[in-house]
């Protein structure tokens, strides 16, 4: 999919913002702390201006190409926030398991239909893959892993 | 999917099990526990922490596992701690003075009090010590202390961090003589070997273990305890050269507040136990071993406080 | 000498080389997890070790070390994600290579490049650390903050396309490495009243989210795997070995270039194995021929991002074990072991001691040459894996390693939700032209900028005008102009055709990506 926008113009305006969203609570601070942030927050804001001048005389592409799917871009980061949120709700192991087979079932749905048998193959696979990955980290490196409202 | 029904028994038989306090207590401890260090790996807590383990394991009988979380020097492990942590004698953490009394004075929001847990025991202390170059022209405190006197702020001394134990023994130094240096702080204990002997400062406020590691290299001119530290019997006190200077970092480590107080005990004297184990170690290293418990570490606590406040008070009006 | 021959055969033994061995191929799995870093590796091997002698013990955690920081190449190449921040250049050209379908060339290249370097650090350690750890000890504030710039103009070279945009990546890097407690005045900044938030924004966590998700996400939306399945060797393995060979040892200067690059940062304590790379590769890139093929598949910005961050290894060693400084993150813990073994960095270490510490030395140099086998080997596992891999169980299990590793660096659920932010901003970021690396180098550099900066001000208070301290110095005038020159020769050929001939490509047109 391909989408109108001067790139000059959009990293402009980001890093006005950007630099908006540090600039207010930068207030209060001791000298030691601002020197350092106040100088980089003038340099972003005069970068942005520059960019912003650029795109109207001297526009870079006005267009952006996104390959692929738009839909499954924007279902692929819920579905990462998602899982964040399970691993906190429900634990790691619970989340993982759910949301990993859910991924892979929609994944694999791009190629087509699943059939019910495959689905139930993947079960012992993607347990296993699940199952190395979780001692690995909490029996080899002593990582607790969240245990979500179990614990 | 086994590994789900076995975490859910597991998880059952622990709900069943603090359902009974009694009975859970009469065996404590019965499952792993978790220690947890709020600095990263290879820090002084850290290193002590991997001492520990393996004789705390001995001692207590069950696993004890060593799990970092470091970030704002502390502050997150602490405010996380005293925010979810359970009073079951199964979740404990390092705790470190002056960064506890510090941070909730300095910050306007570091996410946990001073108070707001059990402190079980301060089981080591590493006082301040003053190190100049070798070549320095410093060859005792009195000739810093005079040059400081005719030279205001030109006497530069780096140490580990701000409103650490090191800048604080700065700033009492500053007091305690009438002079006035500037202090420049670094991020931890690894870049100041290389201030000193790169002559970037005038000498280095830091841990007494420091001093130690770099006899060879460096003078030390005082170190801020009561008593001379076994690993540098040649090193005068600040107290035997008139001043009244002693301070450093106090490290320990702390349960949940509710915690019973039949667990604190075992865990009293299960760090004690190790302490004398570990002492071999860690003596020569510059470490003085402690073991503050009970009253004692709210009376260190109030002490401290009292010390700190009100430079810490000046100190943030002034900023 | 008798004390080399004495170390020599002290690890000449099945149980030394079988530590080695174990340490190599643990470390190379650790740092080939995204999250998991070489530092990470050592903590969790460290209780393993009280158990062994001192020099069984040592020999461990060198191994894992050179494993570790090896290991992060594997994922670099395979799935566009540094396993650790010292593989973050290999990237640039090691995942174009692999999306072309030479991973398997850029893996054998990044091998036969860690061993060299392996070894070359070991040699320097060897016979030049007295006279070379002098150095560490002449860069200090002022001199850190002139590396740190110096560091920043690579910003330029790694801006493929508009160097504003580059430039804006770079301030937004540093900004972001502002968040949480200052470094030099302890105060929290920009934290918005969260305290999970002072701790900061990890490095390794904004790599990770910045290198990895958009990865994932455009995996998903074309629906493909890493790396195309067809990407069949030309001749099989041992030919893609033999031409990488060929093509390092018969033009050996960038080789040689990088390895001198990775042995003076390696001794510049605080600059570290995550800058070293870098600086490599951006001279292997403004020394080449033909500059303009870097960052889409050429070999040799991987062989000198690989070969300099495995000198980095015994490198940094120089000024820890002469005079205790540690040069990089991991040696800190390397200097705890030494000390609970009662071994005080200095020269006694070389002679009193020598033995032990001869034999710490060669061990090192014995795990680079493992790399060798271990890695060849275990290169081609994950690379069929990766490849043979449908991509519908490989996009779940990387997000699931991703969360994993993010997780475990300080056991915080924050660092997840961050990595994530991060990572679908990086994604949008990309496509308006502004890349990752340019933001990893302002948050590495940035901290490093702002601490010579604001130290070198604070020792300069009774001056009467405080920033003539920056260039108070022969080191940091020389330092200082270094960044002139190369802000000179990155700048001037694109003016030059600006205003001269107007014929070649205009430099800020936009490559699509």
């Amino acid at each position: 999919m391909t989408l109108r926008l001067n790139t000059d113009f959009a990293a402009g305006l980001f890093g006005l913002l950007f630099a908006a969203v540090l600039w207010f609570p930068r207030e209060g601070m001791g000298r030691l702390s601002i020197i350092f942030p106040r100088a980089i927050l003038v340099i972003t804001v005069a970068l942005s201006l520059a960019l912003i001048v650029k795109a109207f005389t001297r526009p870079a592409a006005r267009e952006i190409t996104i390959e692929g799917s738009p839909r499954r871009l924007v279902i692929m980061i819920a579905i990462l926030f998602a899982w964040w949120y399970a691993i906190d709700l429900l634990g790691f192991l619970v989340a993982t398991a759910f949301v990993f087979f859910g991924l892979t079932w929609y994944l694999a749905s791009v190629e087509g239909a699943v059939s019910m048998r495959r689905l139930a193959q993947w079960v012992p696979i993607i347990a296993v893959l699940i199952g190395v990955f979780y001692l690995a980290f909490t029996q080899v490196l002593n990582v607790r892993l969240p245990s979500g409202i179990w614990s | 999917m086994k590994l789900t029904a076995t975490r859910w028994v597991g998880s059952l038989s622990l709900l069943a099990a603090l359902g009974m306090p009694g009975i859970a207590l009469a065996e404590y401890p019965e499952q792993p526990i978790t220690y947890t260090i709020p600095f990263d790996p290879g820090g002084e807590s850290d290193v002590t922490a991997r001492f520990q383990e393996p004789h705390l394991e001995e001692i207590l009988g069950v696993e004890v596992n060593v799990n970092h979380r470091p970030g704002g020097g502390g502050a997150v492990g602490w405010s996380e701690f005293q925010n979810s942590a359970e009073p079951t004698g199964y979740e404990m953490i390092g705790v470190n003075i002056p960064h506890i009394i510090a941070q909730p004075i300095m910050r306007e929001n570091a996410g946990y009090e001073t108070d707001n847990w059990k402190i079980v025991t301060f089981f080591h202390t590493t006082p301040n010590a003053l190190i100049v170059p070798k070549d320095s022209q410093f060859k005792t405190l009195d000739d810093l202390v005079q040059y400081a006197k005719e030279n205001p702020q030109a006497v530069t001394l780096g140490g580990s961090g701000t409103f650490s134990a090191n800048h604080l023994g700065a700033l009492r130094l500053e007091r305690e003589a009438d002079i006035d240096i500037t202090y420049i702080p670094f991020t931890g204990t690894g870049p100041l070997p290389a201030a000193v002997q790169g002559n970037h400062v005038s000498g280095i406020f830091n841990y007494s273990m420091l001093g130690v590691q770099m006899q060879d290299n460096a003078r030390v001119l005082a170190v801020a305890s009561e008593e001379r530290v076994p690993a540098l019997p040649d090193v005068a006190t600040f107290k035997e050269l008139g001043y009244d200077i002693v301070g450093g970092a106090y490290r320990g480590v702390a349960v949940p507040k509710g915690t019973p107080d039949e667990i604190v005990n075992t865990l009293q004297e299960a760090f004690a136990k190790t302490n004398e184990r570990i002492a071999e170690k860690q003596e020569p290293l510059g470490f003085v071993m402690t073991d503050i418990t009970g009253d004692e570490v709210d009376e260190v606590m109030q002490q401290l406080k009292s010390a700190y406040q009100p430079i810490l008070e000046e100190a943030k009006a002034n900023q | 000498m008798d004390m080399l021959l004495e170390a020599l055969f002290s690890i000449l033994t099945l149980e030394g080389l079988v530590t080695i061995l174990a340490g190599v191929t643990a470390g190379l799995f650790i740092g080939a997890l995204p999250g998991l870093t070489a530092t990470m590796a050592l903590a969790v091997l460290l209780p393993f070790t009280f158990t062994m002698s001192p020099l069984q013990g040592l020999m461990a955690l060198g191994a894992v070390y050179m494993g570790a920081i090896y290991g992060g190449a594997f994922t670099a190449i395979l799935i566009n994600t540094p396993g650790t921040p010292s593989s973050i250049a290999t990237t640039f050209d090691g995942y174009p290579m692999a999306r072309q379908g030479r991973a398997y060339e850029a893996l054998a290249a990044a091998t036969i490049a860690s061993v060299v370097g392996g070894i070359i650090g070991v040699t320097f350690l060897l016979l030049l650390a007295p006279p070379l750890a002098r150095l560490a000890v002449v860069f200090g504030p002022a001199e850190m903050f002139w590396v740190a710039l110096l560091g920043l103009t690579l910003v330029a070279s790694l801006s493929s396309g508009s160097l504003l945009k580059g430039l804006l990546g770079g301030c937004i890097g540093m900004l972001l490495s502002t968040i949480g407690v200052s470094p030099i005045g302890g105060e929290t900044r920009f934290i918005f009243g969260i305290p999970a938030l002072q701790g900061g924004i990890e490095l390794i966590v904004a790599l990770i989210g910045l290198f990895v998700v958009p990865e994932l996400i455009s995996m998903a939306a074309q629906g493909r795997g890493a790396l195309p399945a067809s990407g069949k060797l030309e001749g099989g393995a041992g030919s893609a070995i033999m031409r990488m060979g060929r093509h390092i040892f018969g033009k050996p200067v960038n080789l040689i270039r990088s390895c001198i690059i990775g042995q003076i940062i390696a001794i510049i304590p605080g600059a570290g194995g995550n800058v070293t790379s870098l600086v490599a590769y951006n001279e292997a890139r403004r020394f080449s021929r033909d500059p303009s093929s870097f960052g889409k598949g050429n070999v040799d910005g991987v062989i000198a991002s690989e070969s300099s961050n495995n000198v980095m290894v015994a490198g940094s060693m120089v000024p820890l074990l002469t005079l205790g400084i540690p040069g990089a993150p991991p040696d800190a813990i390397i200097l705890g072991v030494l000390l609970m073994h009662g071994l005080r960095p200095g020269l006694d270490l070389f002679t009193e001691t020598g033995v032990l510490t001869n034999g710490f030395i060669l061990s090192m140099g014995f795990a680079a040459m493992f790399l060798l086998p271990v890695g060849l080997l275990g290169g081609r596992l994950i690379h069929r894996v990766v490849v043979k891999t449908p991509f519908y169980f490989l996009l779940p299990s990387i997000a699931m390693v991703t969360i994993l590793g993010t997780y475990a660096l300080r056991n915080s659920m924050t660092d997840v939700f961050i990595m994530l932010l991060l990572g679908s901003a990086g994604y949008f970021l990309r496509l308006i032209g502004i890349q990752a690396a340019p933001i990893v180098l302002g948050m590495i550099l940035g901290v490093i900028a702002e601490k010579g900066y604001v130290q070198t001000m604070l020792t300069a208070v009774v001056d009467p005008i405080p920033w003539l301290r920056l260039v108070a110095n022969p080191l940091s005038i020389v330092l200082a102009c270094l960044v002139a020159l190369s802000v000179a020769t990155t700048l001037l050929p694109g003016w030059l055709e600006r205003s001269g001939r107007m014929a070649k490509v205009d430099p800020d047109e936009e490559k699509p990506s």
